[in-house]
C-alpha cells in the first residue's frame, strides 16, 4: 500500500471555488497549537507546488503561544459576555466578526478601545498590559483565519453508520463484494484509512494527480482501445482523448504513443475500472454510505 | 540600467511612441463607441466592454470567417503576458515585488478592442497591445497589499479612461493612451477577505462595479463609482437592511448583515428598459444554513436595477436559501424572442445550480425552468415561481453529504453564449460529485462551515438549450484523460458565420457547427482557453483573439 501522500487539484480553478487541496492526513489528530504550523506548512506547501490553490489576504498567526494565552485570557476576562469561543455570548456581540477585530492591527485599535470602554452601551473599560492586549488580538486574529481558511477545517467524527447495515449493503444492493472481499484487499483496511479517506474512496477510489506519479500509471485510470488503421487494436491508459488525438500510455513498451483523430478515425473504445463506482454515484444514499464506511473502518 | 539598453527596447520605445498618438487621435471617437454598446447589435470594428455589448449574447454578426472557409484560419499573432517591472509603469500600495515572484497569471478576462487597441488585463496586470501585431504598447503593475488573486473578468473604458480592480480592492482609473494612472480609491477591506474580479461595466456616466469573497462573513455590494473622480455615485446592497423588502426572508439584522450574495461578475443592460441585470452570490455563512433561516433575499438572485438611481426593480431567486455555493452570479443574457406565439423581452441564464432559467426581463416573471445536467441532486421540487427546492436531506452534514454538483457547480462564471440564429443558448457543463462536511455545529458558524472532497464527475459536455423550453438540442462530450472526465465550464462566442468558438476541455480552441456540436476547425494550443473568444473587423480582417494560460491568441483567415 502506498503511503498517503497529498493529493492536489491541478486543474483550472473556478472563480470562487478554488478546489482545495484533498486533506493529506487527518486534521482530527493534531491538538489546535499544532494546527497552526500545520497551517503554516500548509501555506508553504502551496506555494512550493504552485498549485492555482485560493489565496487569502489573511496570513496564518506566528506566535502560537501568545495566542493560547490570548485564549485563555479571552475565556477569562471577556467569556462572560462574549462567550468563551469570542463568537457572542449573553450580552455581548461575536468578537470575531466585529469590524474593529477585524481591521485591528496586532493589538493597536483593540487595545485603544479596550481602554476607553464604551460604558454607554455596557461594554466596561479593561486595563489589560500591551502584551495582553496583544495576545488577546493574537488570538481573535487566529480564529478569523481559521474560519476564512476553509482547507484547515477540522472534519468531525463521521463514523455514525450502522456497521451491520453496512456489510448488508456491502454484499448485496451495492455490489461492492462482486470486486472487493474483506478477507483480500480489503483485508485491515479501516487500520490503513483514517475514516474520511476511508469514505472518500469508497465512493471515489482514483487518485489522480499525485506529484512525481503519472495518473496514467494508476491502475485505476481509464483506459481507451484503440483500433488501429492496419488491424488489430492496442489498449492503453488514457494521457489524452479529444476529438481530434488520442493519447494512450504503453506500458509493456514503457512510454506514450499518439494518433491523431478524424471523426471516429480510429475508433476508440473507452473503459473505465471504475465505471462501477461512477454509477453508483447516482444511487448511494447518504445512510448507505455511512454504514458502508462504518463497516470498513470496522476491518481492522 | 541605460547602459544595456537593447536594440529592441529602443525600437519598442519608438514604436511606443508612434502608437501613442495614432492612438490619441482615435480617443475621440470613443464616444461614438460607447453609444453603438447600447444598440441592439454588437459592434463589429471594435469589442468596447466585457461582452462586446451590453446583451451577454456574445453573438457577432461578422462572417468573414464562417463554416466554409473556417479550415483556412492560422494564427497571426501571439502575446505571452509580461509581468516584468523593468518596462512597467509602476502603480499600487503594496511593496516591491520582488523579481521573477509568483506565478504568471492566466487569461480569465475578456480584453477590450477600441481603435484598433487590445486592453488586456490579469490580477494587478493591465496590457495595452497592438491589436494588429499582439506587441505591447504600454504595462501597468499594480504593486499589490495581497488578496486573492484568483483572476480579472477585464477592463472598462469611457471616453479616454481605462478602469479596473485589484486583488487588494482598488478601483483605478489609467489613462489608456499612455497607460499612466490617474487615480485609485480603495472600494473594500481586504482584512475582510473582499478580494476584487470585476470587470467595470460602463452605462452612460455610470462605472458599475462589485465586489468578492466569501471566505469570512461580510455582505455584497454593487457600487456605481464616478468615471470622473472615482467616487460612489449609489450603492446597492445585495442583501436588505432593517426594514426594507426582503428583510423577511432572513432572522434577523445580524444575519443578513453578515449574508454575502457577492455581485462579482459583470452584468447586462438593455437601454429601451433602463435596467442592469446582475447575478449575485452565494449567502454566508456558505455551506451551513442554520443562522439564517428564510430564503436570504437577494443571495443567488438576478436582479434588474435602475443604473441611474441604483434602486432595485425586480429580483429572482434562483436559489433560495442555498447551501452549495450556487450564486447566480453567471451572465444574465437578453434575448428578445417569442414565446407562445408572443414577441417578449427576455433573460436567460445557464445557472451554476444546474437548472437552465427564462424570465421576463420587464417583469421579472418567471417562464421556464429546465434542469441542464442529469446529475445535480440538491433539489427535489421545482416550485410555483420555478425556484429549485434545495433538499434539507443534501445539505452538508457531520459525517458528509454526497452532493452534485461539487461547489464549483455545473458551470460556472465563463461567459455563455446566446445565437439567434439558431435559437440555442451554448454552455459548458459539468457533472461532478462531491462530499461535504460540517464542520461548524455553532447555531452562528462562520466563513465556509464545511470541508469539501470531491468524489469523481460522470460527465462533460458543451450543450446548446433551447431558448424558449431549456430543452438541450444537442451536447457534446468533452475530453478524457487517466483520471476521467475533464473540462466543462468555457467561454464561448457564436457568429452568424454559422460558427461557435469554444474549448473541448483537452487543450484545443475549436470552432464547432452550432446547429449540431460537429467539430470544424481547431487549434491545439496545450491548454485549455481561460477566457471568452472575442471577435472583430481590422484594416477590413476579421480577427478571433482567446487567452489561454499565460497567452493570448490572434486567428486570422491565411492571406
Amino acid at each position: 500500500m502506498r503511503r498517503p501522500r497529498p493529493r492536489l487539484q491541478i486543474a483550472t480553478k473556478t472563480a470562487k471555488s478554488a478546489k482545495h487541496a484533498e486533506k493529506p492526513f487527518s486534521l482530527r489528530a493534531l491538538r489546535p497549537r499544532r494546527l497552526f504550523s500545520f497551517a503554516l506548512f500548509a501555506a508553504f506547501a502551496l506555494i512550493v507546488v504552485g498549485t492555482s490553490a485560493q489565496q487569502q489576504a489573511l496570513t496564518a498567526p506566528t506566535d502560537t503561544a501568545a495566542v493560547e494565552r490570548g485564549r485563555q485570557l479571552l475565556a477569562q476576562e471577556c467569556g462572560f459576555c462574549h462567550g468563551s469561543n469570542a463568537r457572542g455570548g449573553s450580552s455581548g456581540p461575536d468578537l470575531t466578526r466585529a469590524t474593529l477585530v477585524m481591521e485591528d492591527e496586532n493589538g493597536r485599535q483593540l487595545g485603544e478601545f479596550l481602554r476607553a470602554g464604551r460604558p454607554d452601551r455596557g461594554m466596561p473599560a479593561f486595563d489589560l498590559s500591551a502584551t495582553q492586549m496583544s495576545d488577546l488580538a493574537a488570538f481573535l486574529h487566529a480564529e478569523i483565519y481559521l474560519a476564512s481558511n476553509r482547507r484547515l477545517y477540522k472534519i468531525l467524527d463521521i463514523l455514525v453508520g450502522d456497521p451491520k447495515a453496512g456489510q448488508a449493503y456491502f454484499n448485496g444492493a451495492g455490489r461492492c463484494a462482486s470486486c472487493h472481499s474483506p478477507s483480500g484487499d480489503f483485508k485491515g483496511i479501516g487500520a490503513k484509512h483514517d475514516p474520511v479517506t476511508l469514505q472518500g474512496r469508497l465512493v471515489y477510489p482514483r487518485r489522480g494527480g499525485i506529484p512525481g506519479s503519472p495518473a496514467y500509471e494508476d491502475r485505476n485510470a481509464v483506459k481507451a482501445t484503440i483500433a488501429l488503421p492496419s488491424g488489430g487494436t492496442v489498449t492503453g491508459a488514457i494521457v489524452r482523448l479529444t476529438d481530434f488525438e488520442v493519447t494512450i500510455y504503453d506500458a509493456a513498451a514503457g512510454q506514450q504513443r499518439s494518433w491523431l483523430r478524424n471523426g471516429d478515425v480510429p475508433n476508440v473504445t473507452v473503459n473505465d475500472p471504475l465505471q462501477a463506482h461512477l454509477d453508483q454515484l447516482t444511487k448511494w444514499t447518504d445512510a448507505d454510505m455511512h454504514n458502508v464506511t462504518a463497516y470498513l473502518a470496522g476491518l481492522k | 540600467m541605460m547602459i544595456h539598453t537593447t536594440n529592441d527596447q529602443r525600437q519598442g520605445r519608438a514604436g511606443r511612441k508612434k502608437r501613442s498618438s495614432s492612438a490619441l487621435f482615435a480617443v475621440s471617437a470613443l464616444i461614438v463607441v460607447a453609444a453603438a454598446v447600447v444598440g441592439a447589435q454588437a459592434p463589429t470594428e471594435s469589442w468596447p466592454t466585457y461582452h462586446g455589448d451590453l446583451s451577454g449574447r456574445r453573438f457577432s454578426t461578422l462572417k468573414q470567417i464562417n463554416a466554409g472557409n473556417v479550415k483556412s484560419l492560422t494564427l497571426a499573432w501571439v502575446y505571452r503576458l509580461n509581468t516584468g517591472q523593468s518596462n512597467a509603469i509602476m502603480g499600487g500600495e503594496g511593496p516591491d515585488p520582488k523579481p521573477g515572484a509568483g506565478t504568471p497569471p492566466s487569461v480569465k478576462s475578456t480584453p477590450l478592442l477600441v481603435n484598433g487597441v487590445l486592453y488586456l488585463s490579469a490580477p494587478d496586470h493591465v496590457w495595452a497591445l497592438d491589436a494588429r501585431t499582439g506587441r505591447e504598447i504600454w504595462h501597468y503593475f499594480w504593486k499589490t497589499r495581497g488578496g486573492d488573486h484568483i483572476g480579472n473578468r477585464g477592463v472598462g473604458i469611457y471616453e479616454k479612461w481605462l478602469y479596473f480592480l485589484t486583488p487588494d480592492n482598488y478601483f483605478v482609473s489609467l489613462d489608456a493612451v499612455t497607460g499612466k494612472e490617474r487615480w485609485h480609491k480603495e472600494i473594500a477591506s481586504m482584512k475582510r477577505e473582499y478580494f476584487s474580479t470585476n470587470a467595470p461595466i460602463i452605462i452612460g456616466k455610470q462605472v458599475i462595479i462589485g465586489v468578492s469573497g466569501d471566505a469570512l462573513d461580510v455582505p455584497g455590494y454593487l457600487e456605481s463609482r464616478d468615471p470622473e473622480s472615482g467616487d460612489v455615485v449609489w450603492r446597492w446592497n445585495s442583501t436588505p437592511r432593517q426594514g426594507e423588502p426582503g428583510a423577511e426572508t432572513w432572522p434577523d439584522e445580524y444575519a443578513m448583515s453578515h449574508g454575502g450574495g457577492m455581485p462579482w461578475l459583470p452584468g447586462t443592460y438593455d437601454p429601451d428598459l433602463s435596467l442592469y441585470y446582475v447575478g449575485t452570490g452565494n449567502p454566508n455563512p456558505v455551506l451551513a444554513g442554520q443562522s439564517r433561516e428564510g430564503d436570504n433575499l437577494w443571495t443567488c438572485s438576478i436582479v434588474a436595477i435602475n443604473p441611474t438611481t441604483g434602486k432595485m426593480a425586480w429580483g429572482y431567486q434562483a436559489t433560495p436559501h442555498d447551501t452549495h455555493d450556487w450564486d447566480a452570479a453567471q451572465t444574465p443574457v437578453l434575448i428578445d424572442g417569442v414565446i407562445d406565439g408572443r414577441p417578449r423581452k427576455l433573460i436567460a441564464q445557464a445557472n451554476r445550480n444546474g437548472y437552465y432559467f427564462l424570465l421576463d426581463r420587464i417583469t421579472g416573471e418567471h417562464l421556464v425552468t429546465s434542469k441542464m445536467i442529469e446529475s445535480a441532486n440538491w433539489a427535489k421540487t421545482i416550485n410555483a415561481k420555478g425556484q429549485p427546492i434545495g433538499d434539507p436531506a443534501k445539505e452538508a452534514s457531520v459525517p458528509g453529504t454526497l452532493v452534485s454538483p461539487n461547489t464549483g457547480g455545473a458551470t460556472n462564471w465563463p461567459p455563455v453564449s446566446f445565437n439567434p440564429d439558431t435559437g440555442l443558448l451554448y454552455v459548458g457543463t459539468t457533472q461532478t460529485f462531491s462530499i461535504l462536511y460540517l464542520t461548524d455545529t455553532d447555531k452562528r458558524p462562520q466563513g465556509w462551515a464545511a470541508a469539501e472532497r470531491n468524489v469523481g464527475n460522470i460527465g462533460t459536455a458543451l450543450k446548446a438549450i433551447d431558448y424558449r423550453t431549456g430543452q438541450v438540442k444537442w451536447s457534446h462530450p468533452l475530453a478524457m484523460t487517466a483520471t476521467g472526465f475533464t473540462g466543462g465550464a468555457m467561454g464561448l462566442l457564436s457568429t452568424a458565420g454559422g460558427l461557435l468558438f469554444g474549448n473541448d476541455g483537452g487543450g484545443n480552441f475549436v470552432a464547432y457547427d452550432p446547429l449540431t456540436g460537429k467539430p470544424l476547425w481547431h487549434a491545439g494550443l496545450g491548454v485549455n482557453t481561460g477566457n471568452g473568444p472575442e471577435t472583430f473587423l481590422l484594416d477590413g480582417r476579421q480577427y478571433i483573439v482567446v487567452g489561454a494560460g499565460d497567452a493570448l491568441y490572434a486567428f486570422a483567415l491565411q492571406q
